[in-house]
């Protein structure tokens, strides 16, 4: 696959933040807190609705790395992320990842990646680096 | 760049990747010196100075690599 990716190279996703992502993340991880579950708190901490969770994010991250690249035989070695905007349920988030480095020698590729919504509104970025296996 | 230079930052990139402040990076230096340095770390290490110093290695001169001399020198050679 290092092969096939060149640095600079964009692959552009798009996710829905909807109930099924938003239920099945609280279901399965229990995180109850009320930033995510309860309306009026997060409305009286300054936010317009619920604040979904951000690694619900990182459920998106695991979809890109083991679904959308050319090759399944993928590992990921590290990753970072840093939040920059709140998002909500109903969100529709354009994902950007761009090929910041190809080390053929070791088999591994790092991407710069961008979460955005449907406004343009800057959610999330950060690094992710995936090794070839 | 000298290979004083290259031996000190390459050195400060040991320590980043190995996350061991003690360590003490010398051209004799090899694997079986430092407890950290496995497969893993060692493609972190590759990785770090390929970036660090703006090159690429191929894999067959990382095999090549039997101790730390072995990097710096082609470092060196390749920065030119």
């Amino acid at each position: 696959m290092a092969n096939l990716l060149k640095e600079g190279e964009k692959i552009i996703l798009l996710f829905k933040v909807n109930e099924e992502v938003y239920l099945g993340f609280k279901s399965t991880f229990r995180d109850c807190n009320p930033l995510h579950t309860n309306a009026d708190f997060a409305r009286n901490k300054g936010f317009r609705s619920e604040v979904m969770y951000g690694n619900i994010l990182c459920g998106f991250l695991s979809y890109f790395v083991g679904e959308k690249l050319p090759d399944k035989e993928v590992i990921i070695h590290s990753q970072e992320i840093n939040y920059l905007n709140p998002f909500y349920l109903g969100d529709e988030l354009r994902f950007t990842a761009i090929i910041d480095h190809v080390h053929e020698s070791v088999r591994v590729i790092e991407f710069k990646y961008l979460f955005e919504n449907q406004t343009g509104q800057r959610i999330a970025k950060g690094r992710i680096s995936i090794g070839l296996l | 760049m000298s290979t004083d230079q290259v031996l000190r930052e390459t050195s400060e990139i040991f320590i980043d990747v190995m996350d061991n402040e003690a360590l003490q990076i010398k051209l004799d230096t090899s694997a079986k010196d430092i407890e950290e340095w496995d497969s893993l770390t060692h493609i972190q290490l590759i990785v770090a100075i390929e970036k660090h110093f703006k090159l690429k290695f191929t894999s067959q001169e990382i095999r090549n690599f039997n101790q730390v001399g072995d990097m710096i020198h082609l470092i060196e050679q390749k920065l030119g």
